[in-house]
């Protein structure tokens, strides 16, 4: 059947209207085999392999966008997470590995790099542990380096020692990145049961399972389905909004594995997965907040958001996971604070708090996501909140993670801006009331039974 | 040939000698030596599958323009079609009130121009008239609107 003009105007539409683009594609690189005992070797070893193999990323994808006149708003590159490939170096030596990073992402044309990580959910070897300390210096002085350290799973519980640690390095590098609203913490993620195969930032990484190059592919189309949920009539049940939801999932879905697809071929790599993630944007209109209103809520925050926001997640799931057979990645709608336009205008209105959005991360993909706190907030508080996310990611099963920014010399009332895709967040309030007993206990939070299931 | 340092190679030496034990002479060293580094040659010097960006993308392209209503739209754009000797497979046009919108399938496969060049050309006779024009390869619509 040839394609009707109403189809080509809906696509037409979507991408100039809406603002459906593919928000990243990710070029994962093991660079296990960098591995080196000596610095300048190991440096000048992963500097070659990510010019050599990222030589022609964003050329291609450049290309594919020209071809299918679809938008690819960033394109990146995550590595192996750093404390696999370089194990047992001192804190300045990472902080000098993170600069050879930065300085291929700078002569590669790449938005960000991701795999400044660690995977530490049981335990630290001293490498892992010198690395998480160089994390504020690596991220102060670097422009496109990302960070993320997994802290639990289910499997394995949750490392309370690594939760405490991190409150210490989230206050430590909004301290170093000061002068730039403590940008460095945005591009910092804490995690319970990372995913290996995210291609979006900051918790990008190449999984040890991963094949030496793929190419993975992220979407970015809340206004898509904005217009599905808005022309929906007011007395449309679930089962059929759900339905709408669904199929607008399918063709985006689709775009995105066939666009992927295409930058890897470009380059002779082979395609990993799709995830349909929706994420959102600072613009108006490509909201993932604004959704949840055409529902029929007043605004996010209301009685029925995290509901709301359920029958969103899974219904894309349904129409992504009929739309392609590599789903993977993160795979479920983000609430960011600062990216998403709805949901700042929301923050400014006082209509919801971190707790509600704790709530919400019971059901959708990610966690706490760019939220900025008061810059005063102690760090046994944001560890906190961090184990708090730990536990709802293991005793569910799930993802979640946390990457909030205690606001250097900022209250409730003000806000910081990053500006681009990173957005602005207004200071958000939370508890101060004292855990310092229970952070410092330390140790292993036991793996929940869930875990055991063999 | 890489070149090495002569401690590169005398550190090969070493740990050769170390590995062969009682069995070290001259001889074997040298062999042992001279096969290691032959083996990190061939290591260093497996070629990757070269890049190429001249990919195979398909022929049929689909031009969308848009624009106020006016006489000679069809006229202009097809004419800058027959000059790059591209075919007109399918047309659809719709005017809703004073909006004018046009579709064509095309066959660019006979034009000795590549896709980026005919589509920058259509472009600008676009602008010339007034349309907002949007160029695609026709696979990204059979992907989105066809299982």
């Amino acid at each position: 059947m040839p394609i009707s003009l109403e189809e080509i105007l809906e696509t037409i539409r979507m991408t100039e209207v809406e603002h459906f683009d593919i928000r990243t594609v990710t070029m994962g690189i093991n660079i296990k085999d960098c591995a080196s005992d000596d610095l300048n070797k190991l440096k000048s070893n992963i500097y070659e392999k990510l010019m050599r193999i990222g030589s022609e990323h964003v050329a291609s994808a450049r290309k594919v966008e020209s071809d299918y006149g679809l938008s690819i708003a960033n394109k990146r590159i995550a590595v192996t997470p750093l404390s696999i490939a370089a194990d047992g170096f001192h804190e300045e030596d990472y902080v000098e590995i993170a600069r050879v990073m930065d300085k291929a992402s700078d002569e590669l044309g790449i938005d960000y790099l991701g795999g400044f990580s660690a995977l530490v959910q049981k335990g630290w070897s001293m490498g892992e542990l010198n690395l998480i300390k160089a994390i504020p210096e690596a991220l102060s002085v670097t422009k496109h380096v990302c960070s993320s350290i997994n802290v639990a799973t289910t499997k394995a519980g949750i490392n309370m020692d690594a939760v405490k640690l991190m409150g210490k390095i989230i206050k430590q590098t909004a301290a170093k990145t000061a002068d730039k609203d403590a940008i460095g913490c945005a591009k910092l993620v804490v995690f319970a049961n990372v995913p290996e195969d995210n291609p979006f930032i900051a918790g990008a990484f190449h999984g040890v399972s991963e094949p030496d190059v793929v190419v993975n592919v992220g979407l970015s189309g809340p206004g898509v389905i904005l217009r599905a949920v808005r022309e929906a009539p007011d007395n449309m049940d679930f089962a059929d909004l759900s339905d709408r939801i669904r199929r607008m999932a399918f063709k985006i879905t689709r775009a995105g594995e066939f666009i992927g697809k295409k930058v890897a071929s470009l380059q002779n790599v082979p395609f990993g997965i799709v995830d349909i993630s929706l994420a959102p944007t600072p613009m108006p209109g490509d909201s993932v907040a604004d959704i949840l209103r055409a529902m029929g809520l007043e605004d996010v925050g209301a009685a029925g958001t995290t509901a709301a926001l359920a029958l969103l997640n899974d219904s894309v799931k349904r129409g992504g996971l009929m739309a392609s057979s590599n789903v993977g990645g993160m795979s479920g709608a983000f609430i960011p604070v600062s990216e998403d336009y709805g949901m700042i205008q929301a923050v400014k209105k006082g209509h919801i708090p971190i707790e509600k959005l704790e709530a919400m991360t019971c059901v959708c993909s990610v966690g706490l996501d760019m939220i900025a706190i008061p810059g005063d907030t102690s760090e046994q508080v944001i560890s906190g909140v961090i184990a708090d996310e730990c536990a709802l990611g293991i005793m569910n099963n799930k993802t979640t993670a946390v990457r909030i920014i205690p606001a250097p010399g900022k209250n409730v009332g003000d806000s910081v801006t990053f500006g681009g895709l990173l957005g602005e967040a207004p200071i958000m309030s939370v508890s101060k009331l004292d855990n310092i007993i229970f952070i410092n206990r330390g140790g292993r939070f036991p793996a929940p039974v869930k875990g055991i299931n063999n | 040939m890489p070149k090495y340092d002569e401690t590169e190679v005398r550190n090969l030496a070493k740990e050769a000698i170390k590995q062969l034990g009682s069995q070290a002479d001259p001889e074997t060293i040298e062999r042992v030596v001279k096969a290691a580094l032959a083996k990190i040659e061939k290591t260093a010097e497996t070629p990757r599958p070269p890049i190429e960006l001249q990919h195979k993308t398909g022929t049929r392209i689909i031009i969308t323009a848009f624009g106020k209503n006016q006489v000679g739209i069809l006229a202009g754009l097809t004419d800058i079609l027959a000059r790059n000797k591209c075919d007109v497979l399918d047309l659809t046009q719709k005017i809703l009130q004073e909006f004018f919108t046009i579709m064509l399938l095309v066959d660019i496969s006979k034009s000795e121009h590549e896709f980026e060049k005919i589509k920058d050309a259509v472009i600008a006779r676009g602008e010339e008239l007034n349309l907002k024009v949007v160029v695609q390869h026709e696979a990204i619509f059979n992907t989105m609107h066809r299982i």
